[in-house]
Order: C-alpha cells, then sequence, then structure tokens
C-alpha cells in the first residue's frame, strides 16, 4: 500500500514521467541468508519534503517498490523487525538533458550529518532505479544476566591465585616427603642459604633481640595466619 | 579508589535498563489484535492450495488484514492498511477457490497479498474510491495459469469497472460507467460481470440499474433496469447482490420490512416473498447468506431479526427457468443469532449459531445434521448481561448425514471473537481492545477493604473498635486451614521459584493492578495486569446507539474505584474487582471541584489562544504569533513524586532542580513557514520559563511532547538543508534553579515564595538535541512510588512497531560537549554528547514481538518503589513493568535461591573440613616457639 499524505503530491505523480524506485533485499549471508524469512511487517519510509511520504510493504519477491516519486530529495528508511539496514538518500531530479524522464540517484546517508554528506553511491537511472540494499546488523534484544558459570568462576585471576597458594600449602609437605634425600638435602641448604633462614638469616638475627623473640614469633604467626586465609579457600 | 567502584557501578547499573532474557515473555504481554471482524470481509481459507490446513483471514473495522490460526488463535501475519483518510469506510477481501493470495480492497487500492506470510504480491489504484471488488471465478482461456482476476468497480468523478490480472496487478481491461448512477456492486456468474448501479428516480427513489459485461473484452453485453417500482426508497434496502455464485441475486426489501423480492441477476423477473410476523416486534434486519462458489448450489438464506428474536428461511433457485421458490424455514429462537454459509463441493450448508445452540443444517432439506448445546461462550461479561452471537463463519466437514467436524468463528456482542470447535470453546480474541480509547489503574478492590475496615477501627470509640478488630480476626482464623493447606506449596514455590514470581498469589508488590480499559463501542474491560490473559470483567456502560461516540475518562479516584466520566455524563463509579456499579454506597467526588474554594487556575481554549482564570478572573492570557496554531499542550503530572530536590554531584556538591508542580509544556506550529515553538510555562503566573524555535519541521509528522520533574522532552521531523540533516530529532531540556552547584539563584536569597509573581531572573536550561532514526508518535514517563528511582523515558516508535524505554542517563542534557567527560562526570555516568542517538533493540520493551498502532502508553506506580507498570493501547495491547534502577527492592530473577543455599552449605562443609587443620597448626605453632 501507498500511502499519500498530501495532496500536493497527487498532480506530481499523475504525470507519466515521474520517477519509480525499486529497492530489494538480497541474499545477504551470513547476516541474511534468506530474505523471504523477513517478516512481514518489513517496510520502507521514503520522506520528503514536509508533508510527502511514501511507505510500501515489502513484496513477495523481497523488494520494495515505489511508484510516481515527484522531484524532491527523499530519506529511504527500511524498517524492520529483526535487521537494521543503513539509511539512504534518494534524489529525483529533472534529466541534464532535458527530457521527459526524471533521474533518480541513491547514495547512503549518516544519520547526524549534514545533508550533503553523502556515502556510497547506490546507483542512479533515468525515470527508473532498481538497487539493493544489505542489512548492517542484526537486532540484539536481549541482556543475559551476568549468571553463575562454574569455568568463568574459575578463570577469575583471584580464585586462580587461591588455587595456586592452596595447592602450595597442601602440596608442599608432600613433594618434600616425596624427594629423594640428595635432593632434599640440596633443598635444605638453599634455605640455609636464604636471607630469612639459618643463623645468620635476617629471621634468626631478629630473633636474636630479647623482646624480638616474641615480635618474631608473631611475625611468623601472621604468615602461618595467611597460609590458614588460604586453606579456608 | 571509589572512582572505579563508582564506574563500575554505574556500568552495572547501564543494562538495567535492558530487556532481560528471563524477563521477556514472562513479566511482558501483549495481544495482537485485529479489531473487531466484519462478517463480510471474514472467511477461512487454504493459504496453500495443496494443503488440507486453512487459516482465518479478515479485515477489520480497524482495517487491519489478518490471518489467525484457527487452532490457537494467535496471528500468523497481518497488515494495517491505510483507508486513504476518506470517510468512505467500505472495505472488501476475497479469495478465490484454491488461491495463494488473498485480495483486498480499501480506498481506492487494490492489493494481492501472499496468503501464507502476509506479503504484498501486487497493488493497483483505482482512480475513485473502491464500491466493490470480486473474484472472477470462470476460466476464459485467458488469464494466467493458477491465478485469479480480480473485478474491481469504483466510484468518484469516473465510475468504472477494472478487471485486474491476478498474477501481475496490470489492468487487463477498463469499462467506464457513463450517466451520473451511484455504482453500487458487482456480481459475477460463469459467463458474465455485472455491475450493479443505482439509479434515482424523480420521485427520489432508488431503481436497480444492472449492466452487463463480457469478462472476456469488457465490451458492454446489455443494460437494464429493474422495476422495483417505489419500493426502494434508499440503498440500505437492499439486501444482497450475490456475488460469485452460479446464479447471482439481488434482493430488497420495502422499507416496512412486508415484502422479499428477489430478482436473479441477468434476467428481468422478480419474485416477490411477503415476510410473516412471527411476533409483535418489527423485522429491525434482514440478511442474505448466500454461498460464495460457482460450483455450489443455487441456494440461499434469508435470516430476519428483531429486537427480541430471530428466524430464517431458505430458498432454492431453480437455474433452468431462474425462478425462486422457498424450500423451509428456520424455526424462530429468542435472541440474536448468527448464520453462516459453508461448502463442500456443491453442497450447502448453513450454520446457526444461537445463544445456546450451534447446529447445521443442508441447504436442500431442513433436517438437522448436527447440533451443539452452548453453556456459555467462555468470555467475562456483565451481571446478567446476555452473550449473543453478532456474526459467524463456519468450516464445516460432513460425512454422510453427519457434520463430522465444525469450526465457528463467532464474533460476541462483548466483543470476544471466539472460535467453537464441535461447540467447545477454543480460544477467544479479545478483539473489543483493539477500539479502547482511555485506559486507567486500578487497585483491586480486596486490597482496598483491609484498608477500609483498619480505618473503621482508627475511628471507631476503642471498645467498639477492639471488638471490631477481633471479630475480623476470628474471620481471618476460618482462613486457617486453607492457608495451612497451602504452606508446604508455598515453601517449595518460594524455595525454586523467585520472590517476584509468586507475587502474583498474594499481590504484596502491587504488581496485581486492574486496568480498566474503555472501548469506542461504549464499554468497560476490565484486565489484571498480574494475569493478563483472563478479562476480569466486560460490561457495557454507555448504551451507545450504532454510529454514536463517546469520548469517556477514566480515573480511579479511589482505590478500588474505577469513574468513568464522559462529556455527556458526570461520573459513575464502578467497583474495580467485580465491575459492579456503585450506586449510593461510596461518596462520589464532585466531578468539578467547586473552584471559589479550591482557588483553582482553569484553563479554555480561546479561539486560537489558551486563556487562564483564576477565582473566574482572567489571569493571563497565551496567545501565538500570527500564524501559528497550538498543538498540544503537556502539563506536569498531578502526581509526580520528586524525591530529591538537587542532583548530588561527585563532588558532592548539588545542582539544585527547578520543581514546579505548576509548569506545562506548550508546542505551537506556524504552517507557512513551516517552523515550530516550544514554549515552557508557569501555568499560574503564564511566564514562559523557557521558549525555542525550530525551523524546517514537517508538521505533518507527529510532534510528542512530554513533562516530569524538571524536564521535559520533544520530538520532530526535520526537513534538511544542504548544511542541516534530515530525520527526525528527540530534544531533551532540564530545568535549573542555577547553573551554579550550590546556589539556589533568584530563590536562595528569598525567605518567601509566590507562584503568582514571576521571579526576576528565569530559571536556567539546558537542553540538548539528539538525531534519531525513527519518528516518536508518542512520549512517557515511567512512574514509581516516591519517584527515588531514576525516571526513563518511553517512546513509541510507530515504523518499528515498538516501545522503546531511553534510560535518562543517556539523554542526559548534562553530557559534555566537544570535550571527554572530566572524572567527576564520569562518575556520575555522563558520557561525552554524540548527536546521533541509536535505539539499542535491548531498549525495546516489547523485544520481538510487534506492538502495532500504540496511540498512548500509560504508567503506574508499583507497590514497591523500584518498579514502575507499563500499559499501552492503540489497536494492540501490551503490558510491561520496569525497573529503571535496577530491582533494588525485590529479590528478581536472577537471585538465584540454589546457588546461595550451594554456597552456604560448601562454606559450611568447608569450615568442617579445615577446622582440624588449624587447630593442628596452631597446635604445632605453640610447641615452636614456647
Amino acid at each position: 500500500m501507498l500511502v499519500l499524505k498530501s495532496l500536493t503530491v497527487l498532480a506530481g505523480t499523475s504525470l507519466a514521467s515521474a520517477a519509480n524506485l525499486t529497492v530489494s533485499i538480497p541474499s545477504s549471508p551470513p547476516l541474511l541468508p534468506n530474505p523471504a524469512s523477513l517478516a512481514p511487517s518489513t517496510h520502507a519510509v521514503l520522506i520528503g519534503p514536509p508533508g510527502v511520504q511514501y511507505e510500501a510493504p515489502i513484496r513477495r519477491d523481497n523488494t520494495f517498490t515505489f511508484p510516481d516519486l515527484a522531484e524532491a530529495s527523499y530519506l529511504l528508511t527500511v524498517h524492520s523487525r529483526d535487521y537494521f539496514f543503513p539509511p539512504l538518500r534518494v534524489d529525483v531530479t529533472k534529466a541534464a538533458d532535458g527530457t521527459q524522464q526524471e533521474t533518480v540517484q541513491a547514495w547512503q546517508t549518516f544519520r547526524g550529518n549534514e545533508w550533503s554528506n553523502k556515502g556510497p553511491f547506490y546507483g542512479s537511472g533515468n525515470g527508473e532505479l532498481r538497487t539493493q540494499i544489505q542489512p548492517s546488523s542484526q537486532k540484539n534484544f536481549y541482556q543475559d544476566r551476568g549468571g553463575f558459570n562454574i569455568i568463568d568462576f574459575v578463570k577469575s585471576p583471584m580464585i586462580l591465585m587461591a588455587l595456586v597458594s592452596v595447592a602450595f600449602i597442601f602440596g608442599m609437605p608432600y613433594i618434600m616427603d616425596n624427594m629423594d634425600p640428595e635432593m632434599k638435602e640440596e633443598f635444605d641448604d638453599m634455605q640455609k642459604k636464604g636471607p630469612l633462614s639459618g643463623s645468620s638469616g635476617a629471621a634468626a638475627q631478629l630473633q636474636n633481640f630479647d623482646i624480638a623473640g616474641w615480635l618474631a614469633g608473631k611475625g611468623s604467626s601472621t604468615e602461618q595466619g595467611a597460609g590458614d586465609i588460604g586453606k579456608k579457600r | 579508589m571509589l572512582l572505579p567502584l563508582l564506574t563500575a557501578v554505574t556500568l552495572f547499573l547501564a543494562p538495567a535498563c535492558a530487556v532481560f532474557s528471563d524477563e521477556a515473555w514472562n513479566i511482558d504481554y501483549h495481544f495482537a489484535l485485529l479489531g473487531a471482524p466484519k462478517e463480510e470481509t471474514s472467511f477461512f481459507h487454504r493459504p496453500n492450495p495443496s494443503s488440507k490446513a486453512s487459516l482465518i483471514y479478515t479485515l477489520s473495522e480497524e482495517h487491519a488484514l489478518g490471518a489467525v490460526n484457527p487452532r490457537d488463535g494467535s496471528l500468523v501475519w497481518r497488515q494495517i492498511l491505510a483507508s486513504g483518510g476518506d470517510s468512505h469506510n467500505t472495505s472488501f477481501l476475497r479469495a478465490g477457490e484454491g488461491q495463494d493470495v488473498v485480495i483486498s480492497g480499501i480506498g481506492s487500492e487494490v492489493a494481492a497479498w501472499s496468503a501464507a506470510d502476509g506479503r504484498l504480491v501486487w497493488n493497483v489504484n483505482a482512480d475513485g474510491p473502491l464500491e466493490d471488488v470480486e473474484i472472477l471465478e470462470l476460466s476464459d482461456g485467458k488469464e494466467t495459469v493458477g491465478a485469479k482476476d480480480a473485478v474491481a468497480l469504483s466510484g468518484g468523478e469516473h465510475p468504472m469497472v477494472q478487471r485486474i490480472d491476478g498474477a501481475s496487478g496490470a489492468v487487463k481491461w477498463q469499462y467506464s460507467i457513463d450517466g451520473s448512477d451511484a455504482p453500487y456492486q458487482l456480481s459475477a456468474s460463469s459467463t458474465e460481470v455485472y455491475a450493479i448501479l443505482l439509479h434515482k428516480t424523480i420521485l427520489d427513489y432508488v431503481k436497480l440499474r444492472v449492466v452487463a459485461l463480457d469478462p472476456v473484452t469488457g465490451q458492454k453485453t446489455d443494460e437494464y433496469m429493474l422495476s422495483s417500482e417505489n419500493e426502494l426508497a434508499t440503498a440500505d434496502n437492499v439486501i444482497s447482490v450475490g456475488a460469485n455464485s452460479a446464479s447471482p441475486i439481488i434482493a430488497w426489501t420495502d422499507a416496512a420490512h412486508t415484502t422479499l423480492k428477489v430478482n436473479v441477476v441477468g434476467t428481468k423477473s422478480i419474485s416477490s416473498f411477503s415476510i410473516e410476523r412471527h411476533d409483535g416486534n418489527a423485522i429491525e434486519r434482514v440478511k442474505l447468506h448466500a454461498p460464495y462458489h460457482i460450483n455450489s448450489l443455487s441456494h440461499f438464506l434469508v435470516h430476519y431479526e428483531t429486537a427480541t428474536s430471530h428466524w430464517a428461511e431458505v430458498y432454492h433457485i431453480d437455474l433452468k427457468n431462474s425462478k425462486v421458490e422457498k424450500a423451509y424455514s428456520l424455526p424462530r429462537v429468542a435472541g440474536r443469532g448468527a448464520f453462516s454459509t459453508s461448502t463442500a463441493d456443491a453442497n450447502v450448508y448453513f450454520t446457526r449459531v444461537t445463544r445456546d445452540e450451534l447446529s447445521t443444517v443442508s441447504s436442500a432439506s431442513h433436517g438437522i445434521l448436527g447440533r451443539w448445546s452452548l453453556s456459555s461462550f467462555g468470555v467475562a461479561s456483565g451481571v446478567g448481561e446476555q452473550v449473543e452471537p453478532v456474526h459467524a463463519v463456519s468450516e464445516v466437514s460432513v460425512k454422510g448425514d453427519t457434520v463430522s467436524a465444525i469450526r465457528t468463528t463467532v464474533l460476541l456482542s462483548t466483543g470476544d471473537w471466539v472460535l467453537l470447535r464441535d461447540g467447545k470453546g477454543i480460544w477467544n480474541r479479545p478483539e473489543m481492545l483493539a477500539s479502547t480509547v482511555a485506559v486507567t489503574f486500578a487497585m483491586p478492590a480486596d486490597v482496598v477493604a483491609l484498608a477500609q475496615q483498619l480505618e473503621v477501627e482508627a475511628h471507631g470509640n476503642p471498645v467498639a473498635a477492639y471488638i471490631h478488630r477481633v471479630q475480623r480476626h476470628v474471620v481471618d482464623l476460618q482462613k486457617l486451614p486453607s492457608f495451612l493447606v497451602s504452606m508446604p506449596k508455598k515453601i517449595v514455590q518460594g524455595f525454586l521459584g523467585t520472590s517476584a514470581d509468586h507475587a502474583a498469589g498474594s499481590d504484596i508488590f502491587g504488581f496485581r493492578q486492574i486496568i480498566a480499559c474503555a472501548t469506542r463501542s461504549g464499554r468497560l474491560v476490565a484486565l489484571d495486569a498480574g494475569h493478563p490473559d483472563r478479562t476480569l470483567w466486560n460490561r457495557d456502560v454507555a448504551d451507545l446507539k450504532p454510529g454514536q461516540s463517546w469520548r469517556p475518562s477514566l480515573s480511579s479516584t479511589k482505590d478500588g474505584v474505577i469513574q468513568v466520566s464522559s462529556a455527556a455524563g458526570t461520573g459513575i463509579n464502578y467497583n474495580a474487582t467485580d465491575g459492579q456499579q456503585l450506586a449510593g454506597d461510596l461518596p462520589i467526588i464532585p466531578d468539578e471541584p467547586d473552584l471559589s474554594t479550591s482557588r483553582a487556575v482553569r484553563y479554555t481554549m480561546r479561539g486560537n489562544s489558551l486563556e487562564a482564570t483564576y477565582d473566574w478572573s482572567p489571569s493571563w492570557t497565551f496567545t501565538p504569533i500570527h500564524g501559528e496554531r497550538i498543538l498540544n499542550l503537556v502539563p506536569r503530572p498531578v502526581n509526580d513524586p520528586v524525591a530529591s530536590i538537587g542532583k548530588v554531584l561527585r563532588d558532592r556538591r548539588v545542582l539544585y532542580k527547578y520543581l514546579d508542580s505548576n509548569i506545562a509544556l506548550l508546542a505551537t506550529a506556524h504552517d507557512a513557514s513551516s517552523k515550530a515553538n516550544f514554549y515552557v510555562l508557569n501555568t499560574i503566573s503564564g511566564a514562559i520559563i523557557y521558549s525555542n524555535a525550530h525551523p524546517n519541521i514537517d508538521l505533518t509528522a507527529p510532534v510528542p511532547t512530554i513533562m516530569s520533574e524538571n524536564w521535559f522532552a520533544y520530538s520532530f521531523t526535520s526537513e534538511a538543508s544542504d548544511a542541516t540533516t534530515k530525520g527526525h530529532q528527540l530534544v531533551i531540556g532540564e530545568v535549573f534553579e542555577s547553573l551554579i552547584p550550590d546556589n539556589r539563584g533568584a530563590m536562595g536569597a528569598s525567605s518567601n515564595y509566590s507562584t503568582l509573581q514571576t521571579a526576576t531572573d528565569p530559571p536556567f536550561t539546558l537542553t540538548q538535541t539528539y538525531q534519531i532514526p525513527e519518528p516518536i508518535s508518542q512520549l512517557a514517563v515511567t512512574r514509581t512510588r516516591q519517584g527515588i528511582t531514576s525516571r526513563q523515558l518511553l517512546a513509541v516508535l510507530p515504523a518499528s512497531n515498538a516501545i522503546v524505554g531511553i534510560p535518562y542517563g543517556i539523554v542526559d542534557p548534562r553530557r559534555p560537549v566537544n570535550r571527554d567527560p572530566t572524572k567527576d562526570e564520569q562518575a556520575e555516568g555522563l558520557m561525552r554528547y554524540a548527536p546521533v542517538l541509536d535505539f539499542d533493540p535491548k531498549w525495546y520493551l516489547n523485544h520481538q514481538r510487534e506492538v502495532v498502532g500504540i496511540k498512548n502508553v500509560v504508567t503506574a506506580p508499583a507497590l514497591i518503589e523500584s518498579t514502575s507498570l507499563v500499559f499501552a493501547y492503540g489497536l494492540d495491547v501490551f503490558g510491561t513493568r520496569l525497573s529503571p534502577s535496577f530491582s533494588f527492592d525485590i529479590l528478581g530473577r536472577d537471585f538465584n535461591k540454589f546457588q546461595m543455599l550451594a554456597t552456604v552449605a560448601a562454606l559450611a562443609v568447608a569450615t568442617f573440613v579445615v577446622a582440624p587443620l588449624v587447630m593442628r597448626k596452631q597446635v604445632d605453632q605453640r610447641w615452636r616457639f614456647l
């Protein structure tokens, strides 16, 4: 159906020379492999100067047809339930060579930009223009909740860190026990050489203070406490 | 530290305005309606000739063309046909036998639609308004294989008959009708096309002129005038002109309905039958039901209706000598009845629907082939109201001498459209809601009952109040057994479900409000927002005569009460729960408050200016500039609670909102220069707080406006020049007392405030314009109980058939322009201004549904602060619940009780496992250091 909102256009439409515009939706995989799946409410709106507006529903052959367009500059919008389509600028002008036929040209246009800012050219025709328009994206209506997912939960760095520390706390004694004696000795030596351990280590030095004995005990117990927290996880 | 936290919070809040996949289809409801179907444009038809499944097609009074699945009543497809705006309210819908298209005619347009998916096949514009459209059921070898051609009769200045190719929509031939006779109808037999014209005689009577055309060439083969004598006073007395049948007929009666005259088109003989009177009442209506198929028996049924009863007579046409004979009659039954015609091969069956019975007879004899008693149609109706069938369409399959299956769709006097399968109601579509003109929300009366009882106790003397209370508790105690029985179920439900789910059972959240809809036909229909799938009650309140219209306004002045007012009558109150009219039980609040005491300001539109009177004396007048007209005036809602008088900035300073309950947004249009002006007025003093003008506006497009709290919004379609942009724009303005934080502007110093005196310094307004992808036809705003929840702007998008909920933060006029937001602004959730605002599909309240023809959106607060109820009406009816600031006071669907319990259990287990380890470690430590 064609909605004609203005009588001023009626005069223009009766002219035999008026222009026709046919816009088709091709199969455009992967977004829209089958344009026949578009909802029957899919329609195109052609907005001209104030009061001039044409509307065309989708046809069985996936096209929109606008017959008898008067000379003007139009904004073409395709509305569909499931897809977005880019807006087009359609100009119907007198032909340069002065013939009866009018020239129909189409470009992509950009919302929020001045009208003279034209995008890719969609074609031109004398008296009739057939062009194609492809959907730009699919409409996604639903917001998924960030639900509980055990894999995502384990993947988070905090949990990973906690798991590693838990593994160390529980696993270390077993590793120590299962090490062969030579390795164990070596390991003990290394620990002795460490700055905190051994009689010359910082920890031992701290322990030599009178009050420090108590303080160091607390210090190491906090270390243990941290371990406890790790275990609780 | 706080900044990232706040950013995180805003990020977290942003998607809260979206439709969640687990809430969609659950908390929202939608009736995809067509409007009341018309008898002559409703039928069963097989969209795919090779398959047996048929759909019900209808072109309704709302000009909606659609296909309904007879199995469940769901809508298969729908197209809204524009009638071209003329008052000529005739529409046609035809389907040829074995065709995969249906052909509609409305206004001056004939269009063919794919029957299976509702896509356009072709359309043709006739020069004048259409008077009739028929399908040529003949095979002359010239038509394209498969597609049957259509014939259209158009009126206007150049009346003509056109034959339209069924495959391409090309006009094959056209025949211009000469003379001044009004085209009336088309009729086609297997050999000829007849155009029936109404010829006015000198004495102002009507005579029927028949022009016979050759269907192949369109040449006139014959023309004659039927001698109807002086019986036909108006065209209304012509009952029917049969369309496609072996012998099309014209039937008419005289004005008093005493004789029935029948003429077989193509012959000049007229058969006359006297109409018997069966009861004292005059016959009000005579209808004719004839089969529509060219190869079916040429039998027809005449249906007589009086105010109290109806009956019918079946006639046979003898094809050889074109004689019409009465075959048998169907007995008189009280109440209204509906007849429908169905065919199977050549046989014709008539199905009769009365108040309490469904029966089928063959056209050949009066023996009843099938009879089913109808206890009720299963629809809600008014108390004591008799539900009666208005018209029916049937699909009958007959085996031997009995009806093996029958499906009948019946339009009832309540406005419901029901399907009966073998006499049992299968579905009903509340088509009366498609003509809803006014809506209000009301609390159910049972909720109010407790409040009333408590009120009695509060105001009575202590002893009486105590006795009353004990009595109330005793009454309550009677409910204890049933409560105890339902306890386990409730606990299980509470464990498995969420609190929002079983809220419908006991309405502690206020989701179960009653929505009262007044329809154009004068009925009041109540829906339950918690269980929208059933109509609570449906009663006739206006008692309108056909053709009469009313403009009701609904309000709920008091909880549990719905008040209906219209221009004709003052408020009548109805109980919201059961629809009973409340006579003197409740004090009716006077419709118009006494102005001398309430000191209200009244507004009247006088000519083209808005005049305000205060204390009966003119207060101020707003007259637009010469050549301008007032488009609309939107005041701030009466009940518009605001929780905070200022906007707290990140640095704890405050921007004070300009809050005045007496402000309104006025839009005017200057048609000559296509300019629109918008004014924010103080409605008491008449002062203009803000004004703005927009040139190059398409004034034929809708210009919706809204005003709430301290902000306003409007939208329009702008015309392009080379330097500007073409398209649709949305403007948001917010009014502040001062733009300097912690400063109250002119109000700061003064201790008194008068609404009558205009402040010397006007408040400050921030506005921002956004380019939107499609037009907005209507704006609304969510409402919550306290106004703490942020508001959401609801916009109806007619092009996408959607309602979009735009979060206020997205269109906040404080969004920084041409610079990135500072950290403080970021923390407030303000983004850099971008001129293009795309409607995220996640904001679509209707998500995948298509809500068509929405005229208005009403909102109401629920009992909990976070939630607002939304109800949209027009053609479709759509409702949902919105939580613009996330459901902060209710456990929503995202709250997983099982997960919570599992976490607690896991922690308990972990504690038991770890406790001995910790104990051992602590003991070890003691040994090590002490």
